[in-house]
């Protein structure tokens, strides 16, 4: 800026400097305002770049008062309201701006930059990434230059000492801000009703089940949740977690169990548990659903902060209200369980029941299979044999299914699926062949980040299974996609699917899925497991994260020995300051001082004007003792020929004992 | 008033916590008001802070961006809170720094007329490493500082503060105040200082004053006498004075717009003028006041006209005499004539 207008006066530097911040603060709110309001926020800063440049006047308060109001008759058009969140921004926004042209006194620059800090803040409703939070503090740092530039009188350094200065304030202030950050004490938000603002749908599992539904899932790389293991990660074919259980089918959708055929059974269900349970934690993203995660059978239910949480019949978790920000819950599961293993099903009807008139051949092929076999898992093991062998594959892009009969369909004609294929035309086999069958919905595997040791899932980990009721054994889980394509349930789904190269782009399809050594693969992992510490540390610091915390630094930090090591570390400190003040002094002064403090005890304290040949005169007519008075004297008069004689070199050394000995002497 | 009463309780006792107590006292008593002898530096307890409107505004900011972060859940919104909020700690500290360890001393003042100001010379070093930016700079009273400096590192700044004058005699410096808000401007820093510096104040010259007092007048026939023309010196031309005794290289010298004098040339033998200002010569219904208004008018006057002039002000005397010494020596009699003596010069 000072470059391209060497002649701008000050004032008008600095004014420019005020509106490139401005922008950087309000630059980030464009992605989710309106565009006439970004459009006329720009505009405005443009005139007032204008306006300072050309040495203009600003406009009047007559012009500008009209257009607040069209802008305020804006905002209610666009949103509606004036009130809610969001309009609530887009007003600040335009605040700002108009108030740039009508800055006056320095009051002004003050509540310009105070608004736009508050803008900052807003900000974060939208995005609290790790790339806006340095976009945070480069938007700080330029806010303190702008404002220790406005409070300068008369030299004004080169702006880039000013950007230094004002990120120097910003580097000093972090480990204090950091420390603040850690212990103050947190409440759990919200004070009062937040206004609801409708927030965006999210891809994620839903409560049913539809040919395409889940393949579309498998296409995002949203992260669903993390999970840290306590303990050792499970191999991947273990890690099933569950989520929606749907039992009833109309041709087309799978859905769960209607609320009507739940009531007047019993709540509870018989489950026996062997083995040793799987401690973990979940942090589990917004999903703007009720369901939580959990492998299998949960030990207990977690505990959500302002939810409650319950268990259903088919093991499902789930909450009393929608997820609608980050939630984090500590979990222990059996992976070996027998689940109503001891008893008969209270209503087997309702995992039998099938869609009449429906997939005919399908239905057929099920009641020949019933009678073929008198063992239920035999029947399910034969249908599992002809997936695995009879040229079924495994696809993101199977064709499509039109019709009424879209199993039969799948099972005959395309042989082509996705996870929810197999899974819906299982259990309708099994169904047909009087096994009592359901599909269950979830997340399958997860990706393992070496460096912090999380365990990610995402949304292209999306899976549907079936569970079968076996007299004796419960419900057992087989999954008929591992019979189709068992690299999907081993490794996951990046090495089950051919990757997609449509162009003859294979290159590009590694980049996006590398093997997990190469390079990238790396980099990729760092990011993550940066992003997850953003995550588990910054965004969802709770109460209760900073209660254990602060517990684990009890327990470390304040023990005896990290006292001692700090109050060391302080001495050090201090004996090192000392000590450099020493060396910085010249020796033959800090005698000088020491005989002048060893006089003023004796009553013959120097006087600040007086110099040493006046001084040792005065001394001599005091009355001292001879031997002291002697002794300042020579002192005296060999500082005076030191400090005032002719320059000499290497003289001090041969000097110092000389004084020190002198003013032994005197006392 | 608290510590007085547990001071006095404990006088008698003379315990060692009574003593420190008194000392720590007379010590807080001697620095607000002695003034400081010599260079001052401005250390820790010498520089006050307090937050300006501007900071109490920021300090309602950081609560509404600790009450949204809160409402809203916002981890980051947490941090840029008390980010914000350790900026202003580090602020309140620099502008202490601001101010600091700067090294202040008195410089001279001249002597002046009553009725003028006083250009104190103050001299402010910075002999530390960090440059100081906007210092504002004034006497204690005035409503807003005036002179605003920055010091670089190792620099040193003069400023000239002028004080009023309204009687003649010693006017110490007023007090200064330091003041800075820099960097951010949410702290205001301060500093008093009573520079160790005074200025002699003149009583100032009398307007209209009556002509100088020139004791008897030439007699006729001495400005012709033979033997009776060695040069003695110049007054002022009285009228009749022989146009060829009129000093033309020192009229020459004198500005027209003083009034362009007439000088006449003065010469030994006869009845030669003698020029004594003398105090108790003045009327006596005259304010005395007035009196030292007109001898230091009168002393003007004769320095301007190089008449040379005897001084005579109660027991002080000064010989008849010319030049700036002795023109200062009047003065400063008339400036101190009466005050009670003060010892340092």
């Amino acid at each position: 800026m000072k470059a391209r207008f060497p002649n701008l006066a000050r004032d008008k530097q600095d004014t420019l400097l005020l509106l490139a911040s401005a922008l950087l603060v309000l630059a980030p709110h464009a992605a989710h305002l309106p565009p006439w309001v970004s459009l006329l926020c720009g505009a405005t800063l443009a005139w007032r770049a204008a306006i300072t440049l050309r040495g203009k006047r600003m406009p009047p308060t007559l012009v500008l008062v009209p257009v607040a109001a069209a802008a305020m008759a804006g905002v209610l058009h666009s949103y509606h309201t004036l009130l809610g969140k969001d309009a609530g921004v887009a007003m600040l926004v335009l605040l700002v701006a108009f108030k740039m042209l009508e800055m006056h006194a320095r009051r002004d620059l003050f509540v310009v930059i105070f608004l736009c800090l508050f803008l900052v803040l807003t900000n974060f409703f939208y995005s609290q990434s790790i790339g806006t939070a340095l976009l945070m503090l480069a938007s700080l740092a330029a806010l303190l230059t702008v404002q220790l530039s406005f409070q300068l009188t008369g030299a004004v350094p080169p702006l880039r000492t000013r950007l230094l200065m004002g990120s120097r304030i910003l580097l000093l202030a972090a480990p204090l801000a950091a420390v603040a950050f850690v212990v103050f004490p947190r409440v759990e938000g919200p004070l009062w009703g937040m206004p609801d603002d409708g927030r965006s749908a999210r891809t994620g599992l839903s409560d049913t089940m539809s040919p395409g539904q889940m393949a579309n899932l498998a296409q995002s790389s949203e992260i669903a949740f993390r999970v840290r293991f306590d303990g050792p990660v499970p191999s991947q074919p273990q890690l099933y977690w569950r989520g929606p259980v749907l039992a009833s089918y109309d041709g087309q959708t799978w859905t769960r169990l209607a609320p009507g055929r739940r009531q007047g059974r019993p709540q509870a269900v018989s489950v026996s548990v062997n083995g040793k349970a799987l401690h973990y934690q979940v942090t589990q993203e917004a999903s703007q659903a009720r369901w939580l995660f959990a492998l299998e059978v949960p030990q207990a239910l977690p505990a959500l902060p302002d939810r409650s949480v319950s268990l259903t019949p088919e093991l499902e978790i789930q909450a009393n209200a929608p997820l609608t920000e980050r939630v984090r819950y500590d979990l222990a599961s059996f992976v070996n369980f027998r689940l109503q293993g001891d008893a008969a099903l209270d209503d087997p009807a309702d995992w039998l029941l099938l869609p009449y008139g429906a997939n005919p051949r399908a239905l057929a092929a099920g009641q020949r299979l019933r009678a073929q076999e008198a063992d239920p898992a035999r029947r399910a093991a034969a249908v599992l044999r002809d997936f695995a062998g009879k040229g079924y594959v495994y696809t993101l892009q199977p064709p499509l299914l039109p019709g009424e009969n879209s199993i039969d369909e799948f099972l005959y004609r395309t042989r082509a699926g996705f996870c929810e294929h197999y899974a819906g035309a299982f259990v309708f086999l099994m169904r047909a062949a009087g096994v009592p069958a359901r599909v269950v919905t979830g997340y399958q595997g997860g990706e393992l980040n070496p460096i912090d040791g999380y365990l990610t899932v995402r949304q292209s980990d999306a899976h549907a299974w079936a569970e079968v009721w076996l007299e004796g054994r419960g419900w057992v889980r087989l999954d008929p996609t591992a019979a189709v394509s068992p690299l999907r349930v081993q490794r996951g789904m990046a090495d089950a699917l051919p990757p997609p190269a449509p162009f003859g782009m294979d290159m590009l399809g590694r980049l996006i899925q590398p093997d997990p050594d190469s390079l990238l693969a790396r980099v990729r992992y760092a990011l993550g497991a940066a992003n997850n510490g953003w995550n588990q540390w910054v965004l969802n610091y709770t109460p209760q994260r900073q209660h254990d915390l602060v517990q684990r630094l009890q327990g470390g930090l304040f023990g005896w020995r990290s006292v001692a090591l700090l109050a060391l570390g302080c001495l050090v400190l201090l004996g090192a300051r000392i000590l450099w003040r020493r060396r910085r002094a010249d020796p033959v002064d800090t005698l000088y001082s020491a005989l002048c403090g060893r006089l003023g005890q004796l009553g013959l304290a120097r006087a600040p004007d007086e110099g040493p040949t006046a001084y040792a005169a005065r001394i001599a007519a005091s009355g001292l003792a001879p031997g002291p008075s002697a002794a300042a004297d020579e002192f005296l008069r060999r500082y005076s020929a030191y400090r005032y004689g002719p320059p000499h070199t290497g003289a001090v050394p041969a000097l110092l004992p000389i004084l020190k000995d002198l003013l032994s002497r005197v006392r | 008033m608290k510590t007085a009463t547990v001071a006095h309780k404990v006088d008698g006792a003379e315990s060692p916590w009574s003593g420190w107590l008194r000392r720590r006292r007379g010590a807080w008593r001697t620095r607000a008001t002695a003034s400081d002898a010599g260079e001052v530096e401005l250390g820790q307890r010498r520089v006050y802070i307090l937050p300006t409107g501007a900071g109490i505004g920021y300090g309602v900011l950081l609560l509404v961006l600790l009450i949204g972060s809160i409402n809203y859940n916002l981890g980051l919104g947490f941090g840029l809170t008390f980010l914000a909020a350790a900026c202003a700690v580090v602020d309140m500290f620099y502008t202490y720094r601001n101010l600091a360890h700067l090294r202040l001393r008195a410089g001279r003042a001249p002597d002046v007329f009553a009725g003028t100001e006083v250009p104190f010379e103050l001299h402010i070093a910075n002999p530390t490493r960090i440059d100081r930016y906007a210092v504002l700079a004034d006497v204690d009273d005035a409503p807003e500082p005036r002179h605003a400096i920055d010091i670089a590192a190792g620099n040193s700044v003069a400023l000239v503060l002028a004080g009023p004058t309204d009687r003649r005699g010693w006017c110490a410096a007023p007090r200064v105040r330091l003041t800075t808000r820099f960097p951010l401007g949410l702290f205001r820093a301060w500093s008093y200082w009573q520079p160790d510096s005074r200025a002699l104040v003149y009583p100032a010259p009398e307007q209209d004053a009556p002509p100088l007092p020139m004791s008897g007048r030439p007699s006729p026939d001495g400005s012709g006498s033979a033997g009776s023309d060695d040069f003695a010196g110049v007054r002022s031309y009285q009228p009749g004075d022989p146009l060829r005794h009129l000093a033309w290289r020192q009229i020459a010298r004198l500005d027209p717009r003083d009034g362009g004098h007439l000088v006449t040339k003065q010469f030994e033998g006869g009845a030669v003028d003698q020029l004594v200002l003398d105090f108790d010569a003045l009327p006596a219904q005259l304010d005395p006041e007035l009196k030292l208004s007109r001898m230091a008018r009168w002393v003007l006057e004769a320095e301007l006209r190089t008449l040379p002039y005897a001084f005579r002000l109660g027991r002080i005397q000064h010989d008849t005499a010319l030049g700036p010494a002795h023109q200062a020596a009047c003065l400063r009699a008339l400036a101190l004539y009466g005050l009670p003596s003060q010892d340092k010069p």
